[in-house]
This record gives C-alpha cells, sequence and structure tokens, in this order.
C-alpha cells in the first residue's frame, strides 16, 4: 500500500472532484430544465446555489496549484479562477438586471458542461487510477467549442453589464482619503474585459499544447 | 573536425553538417550556422545544447560560444542539439523601453492638467511633496537607464523580443497606476517627518543599490564573460542578492514618503518578483560553488 500521505490526498482529491461534478451536473440539469419548462430568463434564479458553491469551492485549486498538490501550473489556474470568480460574484450576484439575458444559459451551460467534463475525469484518475481513453478524449477536444463559447458569454455579459457598473457607482472609493486610494469598479471591469484580450488566446493555446501532448501520448501506448 | 547540427525532432538544420579546424570556437559554429540557414538565426537566436539520452533527467548542456568546440566533442565528431529562441533584442535596448516609460509617464501627470479628463478641477499647485516625489521618481528611473548603458555587464546579450511587450506593460502601466494617485489634486500628504523619513532613508538605498552594482560590475569582464562569481563585500556579506534588497528598500521609502495603495501595491509585486529571483540565484550560487573540484564553497550568509 503506497505512504498514508499520498492515499489521504488521493480521498481528498477524489472527494473534491466528485463532489464538484455532483455540483456542475446540478447546474447543467436546472439549467436545462428551467429553459424548458419556464424560460431563458429564470435560469439564473434556479441554478444560483448550485452555481455559487461550486464555483467559490474552486479557490481551493488556486492553493493546491501553489503549493505544488497538482502539476497545472498557476499561470493558467489563476486566470480562469479569477474570471469566473469575477463573473459570478462580481457581475451576476450585484448586477441583478443581466440576470435574465439569454446569455447567462450559455454561460452557465458552457460553464457546467466542461466542468463536469473536467472533474469527472480527475475524480476517475484519482478514484480508480484510469481515466477511459473517450473522457480523455472529451476533456482536450470539449474545450475546443466551449472555450469559444464560454469566453464569448463571459466578455458579452461584462459588456452587458457596463452602464449599470457605472450607474450604481458599487465599490467604488474616492480621493480624499488618508492611504490616497481610489477603485472604481467601471474601470476596473473595462481592465477586466481588456484582460481577456492576451488571456483568451493564452488559455485557449495552452489547452492545445496539452491536447497535442496528451492525445499523442494516448495513441503511443 | 566534423560537426552536425540536429533540430531537437532529429531533423538535420544543416545538410551534410560543417567542418571546423580543432582551434575554431562555438562562435565560428553559430556564425556558420547562421550563414547555412539563409540569414535567419544569427547567433543570438541560436541554443545549442549536447544530445541529452531520451529518458534521462539530466539538463542538456548549453555550448558556450567563447569555447572552443573541440571542447564538447567526444573525439573528432560531434553532434549538437539546435532551438531557435525565436526574434531576440538586446537588453540595453529591453531596459531603455522599459524605464523610458516611467521616466516620461510620471511627468506628464505632474506637469499637465490631465485629471480634467477624469472628471476633477484640475489644480496648478503641487504639494512639496508631490514635487519631490516626481524627483526621487524621475532621478530613479534616470539612474537605471544610466546604469544599462554605463555599468551593467549582461552575460546573456539578448532576451525574446516577447519580453518587450510584457515587460513594458509592467513598468508603464504601474507608472501611470502611481503618478495618478500622487500627483491627484485631492491627494493627502503624511506628516513632514515622515516624508523626509521617507525621502531620506530611499535615497541612502538607492546609493548603496548604487555600490551593489558597482561591486557586481567588477566580477565581470568587460565582454561580459566571468560567468557566475561569488558576489563579496558590503551587503553582499549578508544577502546573495543585495542588488535587489536595497531597490526593494528604496521603494519602501519611497512610499513612506507618498503613502499612496498603488504604490504599496507595486512594492508588492516588485519585492515578490525579485524574491523569486533571489532564490533562484542564491540556489544556483550554492549549487555551483560547492567547495568540490577546486571550486571555492559558497559562504554563509543570513539565512545559509
Amino acid at each position: 500500500m503506497a505512504n498514508p500521505l499520498s492515499t489521504l490526498k488521493r480521498i481528498y482529491f477524489s472527494v473534491y472532484n466528485w463532489a464538484l461534478v455532483y455540483g456542475w451536473a446540478q447546474v447543467l440539469y436546472l439549467a436545462v430544465k428551467t429553459i424548458k419548462e419556464s424560460g431563458i430568463e429564470h435560469v439564473y434564479d434556479a441554478v444560483e446555489k448550485p452555481l455559487f458553491l461550486s464555483q467559490t469551492a474552486a479557490i481551493l485549486e488556486i492553493a493546491h496549484s501553489l503549493t505544488g498538490l497538482v502539476r497545472s501550473p498557476v499561470s493558467a489556474t489563476l486566470p480562469q479562477i479569477a474570471s469566473r470568480l469575477f463573473l459570478v460574484w462580481g457581475i451576476l450576484y450585484n448586477i441583478p438586471e443581466v440576470r435574465t439575458s439569454v446569455i447567462v444559459c450559455s454561460l452557465v451551460i458552457s460553464w457546467s458542461i466542461t466542468e463536469v467534463i473536467r472533474y469527472s475525469f480527475f475524480g476517475m484518475k484519482e478514484l480508480l487510477g484510469i481515466t477511459p481513453s473517450f473522457l480523455t478524449w472529451l476533456r482536450y477536444s470539449s474545450f475546443l467549442v466551449l472555450y469559444p463559447s464560454g469566453i464569448s458569454s463571459e466578455v458579452g455579459l461584462i459588456y452587458l453589464a457596463l452602464p449599470y457598473i457605472k450607474s450604481s457607482e458599487l465599490f467604488c472609493v474616492r480621493m480624499p482619503n488618508k492611504w490616497n486610494f481610489t477603485f472604481d469598479s467601471f474601470y476596473f471591469s473595462l481592465l477586466a474585459l481588456a484582460a481577456y484580450v492576451p488571456g483568451s488566446p493564452h488559455m485557449y493555446t495552452y489547452m492545445l499544447g496539452q491536447r497535442k501532448k496528451v492525445l499523442s501520448k494516448s495513441k503511443r501506448e | 573536425m566534423k560537426v552536425s547540427v540536429v533540430s531537437r525532432s532529429g531533423r538535420e538544420v544543416v545538410r551534410g553538417g560543417l567542418e571546423f579546424s580543432d582551434a575554431a570556437t562555438v562562435a565560428h559554429l553559430q556564425e556558420a550556422i547562421y550563414r547555412k540557414t539563409a540569414k535567419k538565426f544569427y547567433p543570438s537566436r541560436q541554443r545549442l545544447t549536447l544530445p541529452v539520452q531520451p529518458g534521462s533527467k539530466e539538463k542538456p548542456v548549453v555550448l558556450s560560444s567563447k569555447k572552443r568546440i573541440k571542447d564538447y566533442a567526444d573525439g573528432n565528431n560531434v553532434t549538437v542539439v539546435f532551438k531557435d529562441l525565436g526574434p531576440q533584442v538586446s537588453y540595453r535596448t529591453l531596459f531603455f523601453f522599459e524605464y523610458l516609460g516611467p521616466l516620461l509617464i510620471y511627468p506628464i501627470f505632474y506637469y499637465f492638467p490631465v485629471y480634467q479628463y477624469f472628471g476633477f478641477k484640475d489644480k496648478h499647485e503641487k504639494l512639496p511633496v508631490q514635487t519631490y516625489a516626481m524627483y526621487y521618481w524621475c532621478f530613479h528611473y534616470f539612474k537605471r537607464i544610466l546604469e544599462t548603458f554605463f555599468v551593467h555587464r549582461f552575460s546573456h546579450a539578448t532576451s525574446p523580443i516577447a519580453n518587450v511587450f510584457r515587460n513594458c506593460a509592467y513598468y508603464w502601466t504601474f507608472g501611470a497606476y502611481i503618478a495618478y494617485h500622487v500627483n491627484h489634486p485631492l491627494y493627502t500628504p503624511v506628516s513632514d517627518l515622515q516624508t523626509k523619513i521617507g525621502f531620506a532613508f530611499g535615497l541612502l538605498c538607492q546609493a548603496s543599490n548604487f555600490y551593489c552594482h558597482i561591486l557586481l560590475k567588477n566580477l565581470r569582464s568587460p565582454d561580459g564573460s566571468g560567468g557566475y562569481q561569488i558576489p563579496r563585500g558590503f551587503l553582499f556579506n549578508i544577502v546573495t542578492c543585495a542588488n535587489y534588497t536595497t531597490e526593494i528598500y528604496q521603494w519602501l521609502g519611497f512610499n513612506i514618503a507618498t503613502q499612496t495603495v498603488a504604490g504599496y501595491v507595486f512594492l508588492l509585486v516588485a519585492a515578490s518578483i525579485m524574491t523569486n529571483w533571489a532564490l533562484g540565484k542564491h540556489w544556483r550560487l550554492k549549487k555551483l560553488f560547492d567547495g568540490k573540484d577546486g571550486r571555492p564553497k559558497y559562504p554563509r550568509r543570513w539565512n545559509k
């Protein structure tokens, strides 16, 4: 039997990954169900709780990366989590006006499909030690469509929220103050949008590289 | 002797290989590769290594341009692995542009009525601390540019061109971010005493930093050769990268005097970047100067 520390690690990651599979599967299920039964403008309300829970839990992944518990580089983990948290806690939580947009549907569906695949891939690896080739293929191929659809939804939602962010002056800090500090949510959101310009190709090409590495390796085996 | 040049995937980069005399240096090899590849891969773009056994975890041996090719050869033949580092820019060019940004951007916020475009009534009078801050800041970056051209001796002449965009974005953005806040019409100064202490401490650290750079320069010969040496004297007896230490404390002095969150954020980011570099350099030097084979053993510093 392997040393107790690596067993503990395996248990921890099995629990973590499968819990998130469950959380995101809920989001996906509720989203689709609500679209069919009630209409797109009710999707946010239906998925709010599991969405917030699952997405916020992902903060742990930054810690996993920083402490070296997982191999993923911080440069790929941080922008991913940052954009997710900005959308969920920054935009959706504070700007109710955008919750009824159809973009929310494309957003949560893109995210939830990606995450169900990703977490079950890792969950299989941790729990059973194997990854069925179909799941591997899904994990390293679905991003080809879901990254563009997810990223477009994120950018679209931020853009939609801009006028409300500007007028609400939420979280804005003005000068004068002792620490000469300013914060303007509107400019911050513009900066976030600008970050997608170098950020999206960076993430996409990172995944393309991973795909090439993993799929060619499994072909040779 | 015969040299065959291959890419990392095994493809021949120079068909048929190259012939050299025993006295030829790696620099000659690089020149020949440059000429034989339609003059695309100038020497600073080339990274030449000795092949590593597949599956070996060893880091490949990088060929030094000053050594003879024969020093790397086993007998009369040698295979070198070629990697294209991409378009390169000299460190001097890189540093010049990344420092020029802050040097020009900061005074723009001081001298020109920019705040009206942000919706503020621009006051023309600047507080004394704002004037001193501008002088301090500009002096700092002017010093850096002078050091780039007259003090620093670079071991690697060039850096990938992508770093120009990355580094300029870092310096120029933080420069504007800090300049905006310190020169703001609604800026709140700290006490006179705190301002004086901050700037005095900062200037002391800048002077120390300059002296550190002189000491580092003297470890190398003018053409940049000399490789790794043990830095000694002054604050180098306490820390391996005393130049980074003094630089970090110099920014602390600026922030004590000007007190902006923007300045402290910059201090935090800069300090973490330099700390990372310093740790890397410290471990590299400790590993190289292990006391074996006639090499000196790296002396104990504050963190051993």
